[in-house]
């Protein structure tokens, strides 16, 4: 997911970058634009259909649902300063997890890492509230849980662990 | 009074320019030293770390408010007289929260982060006392007020003059079908909309401030931490964002003393302020999406608006700055080249956000460095950027028509460009391997990223020490009144 949304936002950087030295070397162009008026629409009109493509395209799964019933496997994990207490510290792999988010004391950001330090998912952990994030981890394996939201001088060093097994 | 009669007070802004110039400098000098810090070529305890983010993040946001407020303070004082008793009360009051801030941080030890997130302030494991938070928090209290009164400044008789905040945003013209030439010039109908969202904005921030300054002396007091993360984004997007479009408005009676054209106010440009009026406001909560307790339908707007925020900022101001530039035999110069810098990388930047704001990218994005690798490309490349080139505008020697650019002015512009360009990339691309934002420590994988980081650092901290050099000493010789 991230090499691809890095790949996308680079090539439409340059392209956008590109657009603006072909305008700052047009100031000297001696031919005169035609229609800006119709340019413009067209503009506003294509960029309000790729939106609508990519809006509904990237919503049509709701990327914060959660499995129903009993299909998933629940998980509680609590975050104080400065560390994460998780009620299991061995997951199966193959299911589907649903973390419940607590907080002992300030907003904090659950975020897993895989082995190669890759972010799969995070959510936020905050005062008064659980909020809840499911996953289906496919490769067994050390599973890392970093803190993604600031929470003081220890930030840094909210650090925990969690292994995934063969189901 | 007729608009010749009308002086812009140039003093004031000069002066408030120079000070924001050495604060931009400053501010940088931390950001490079937190950078060098995270790549180990020095060494820092995390909790000075955590106390530089914090100035650093309160004072770069402070000082664009600063610079934007300035820059339009100057360009409304082409069209109705203004108070300056009521801009030197302003800045004031902008200062003394800064020496608020400035000792909570360096005296008091805070380090909450410039987002002063609730109850971080109040609950902060023994590395700060309530008194420093309180002390912070009265900072921003008073850098408020100051910006209330602000706008309070530009609305009063901008309102009076134009008959009516309606036909100050141009809506006679969309709605009414009144001729655009009309219309109010471009610089008040983008000072009407900004005096409202960032009106609304501070008053949001102030509320949420004091209910946490009462916390702070009456802990038995809790404000919903959901409810307050809401009004905290609301305000820190709506105020940061103000910045740009205050700033902006320097492209607007600039350019065209360069192009021979001036800026009009197009149905287009009109329609775009109203739309802009309206997403500044709604698109906050593209900041909340892994906060999955936040009704769906906010998420999906926070989505849908930035990427609707675009729209008036590629098909209208760029654009339209496209037209005006094309075939108008500019000359250039380090003003005339920092303003369309500063829309060009303001666009630019707004890519990554946008892609930010879909809830699908955000779940592995969000609170990594792709965070700060957009917002410090639209802040340096773009606000930054135009606040310089409106300083070196106001130094400028000659007339436009005239207009060159030595040698070290290209050095400097160039060595800016390539240090910011390489700066943000770095970000981004640490982001794409998910390193997280805001940590004193860093991963031993991650840390040649930072050192390369550092070293484009360095070239901005350079190049920006070169820029405010230019304008003290432009400054000095008394070029331009």
């Amino acid at each position: 997911m991230q090499t691809l949304v890095l790949a996308v936002t680079l090539a439409l950087m340059i392209l956008l970058a590109f657009v603006f030295y072909r305008v700052v070397r047009a100031t000297n162009a001696d031919r005169q634009l035609g229609d800006t008026n119709s340019r413009r629409s067209q503009l506003i009109w294509v960029m309000l259909a790729v939106g609508l493509l990519v809006t509904v395209a990237s919503l049509r799964e709701w990327p914060h649902a959660l499995a129903s019933g009993d299909a998933a496997i629940q998980v509680n994990a609590t975050g104080g300063q400065w560390y994460w207490e998780i009620d299991r510290s061995e997951l199966p792999a193959g299911k589907p997890i649903v973390f419940n988010l607590h907080t002992e004391d300030v907003n904090h950001g659950f975020g897993v890492v895989d082995s190669e330090g890759r972010l799969l998912f995070q959510t936020q952990a905050m005062p008064g509230y659980v909020n809840q994030v499911e996953y289906v981890f496919d490769t067994p394996g050390d599973y890392r849980v970093l803190c993604m939201e600031f929470c003081g001088v220890g930030h840094h060093d909210m650090l925990d662990e969690f292994t995934v097994v063969a189901n | 009074m007729s608009e010749a009669e009308i002086k812009p007070h140039a003093g004031a802004v000069k002066f408030t320019m120079l000070l924001s110039g050495l604060v931009f400098v400053l501010m940088m000098a931390l950001g490079l030293i937190m950078r060098a810090a995270q790549g180990e070529f020095i060494e820092l305890d995390p909790a000075l770390f955590y106390q530089i983010l914090t100035a650093h993040g309160a004072g770069m946001v402070g000082v664009a408010g600063l610079s934007g407020a300035a820059i339009m303070w100057y360009f409304v004082g082409r069209y109705v007289q203004l108070s300056a008793a009521m801009y030197w009360a302003f800045l004031g009051l902008f200062l003394l929260g800064v020496v608020l801030i400035l000792s909570a941080i360096f005296l008091g030890e805070f380090g909450g982060a410039w987002t002063f997130l609730f109850p971080l302030p109040a609950i902060a494991g023994g590395a700060w006392e309530p008194w420093a938070a309180a002390t912070f928090i009265l900072g921003y209290v008073s850098i408020g007020v100051g910006f209330l009164l602000y706008y309070l400044a530009i609305g009063y008789p901008v309102i009076k003059r134009y008959g009516g905040l309606a036909r100050a945003l141009g809506w006679h013209v969309v709605f009414a079908g009144a001729d655009p030439a009309d219309g109010p010039p471009p610089t008040i109908i983008a000072a009407a909309a900004v005096t409202v969202f960032n009106t609304l904005g501070t008053v949001v921030g102030a509320a949420v401030l004091v209910a946490s300054l009462v916390h702070l002396l009456v802990p038995g007091f809790a404000v919903d931490a959901l409810l307050a993360k809401n009004a905290i984004y609301f305000f820190g997007h709506v105020f940061i964002n103000a910045s740009i479009y205050m700033a902006v408005i320097a492209v607007y009676e600039i350019v065209p003393e360069y192009t021979g054209r001036p800026w009009k106010s197009s149905r287009p440009f009109i329609i775009a302020w109203s739309a802009i009026l309206l997403f500044v406001m709604a698109v906050y909560p593209h900041h909340l999406q892994q906060d999955v307790v936040m009704p769906g339908w906010i998420l999906v707007m926070g989505q849908v608006v930035s990427y609707l925020n675009g729209v008036p900022l590629l098909a209208v101001t760029a654009f339209s700055l496209g037209v005006y530039l094309h075939g108008s035999k500019a000359r250039w110069d380090l003003g005339l080249s920092l303003l369309v810098l500063g829309v060009g990388g303001w666009s630019i930047g707004a890519i990554p956000a946008i892609i930010d704001g879909m809830l699908v990218v955000n779940k592995v994005m969000h609170n990594t460095q792709w965070v700060p690798g957009h917002f410090h490309i639209y802040l340096l490349l773009g606000e930054v950027a135009m606040s310089f080139g409106f300083m070196a505008w106001l130094v400028r020697k000659g007339q436009a028509s005239e207009a060159g650019m030595s040698t070290l002015d290209k050095a400097t512009f160039g060595t800016y460009l390539v240090g910011a360009a390489g700066f943000t990339m770095v970000f981004l691309i640490s982001g794409a391997l998910s390193v997280p934002r805001r940590w004193a420590v860093h991963l031993p994988g991650w840390i040649l990223q930072d050192r390369i980081g550092t070293l484009f650092a360095a070239l901005v901290v350079l190049s920006t020490l070169a820029l405010v050099l230019k304008y003290a000493v432009g400054l000095g010789r008394g070029q331009r009144s």
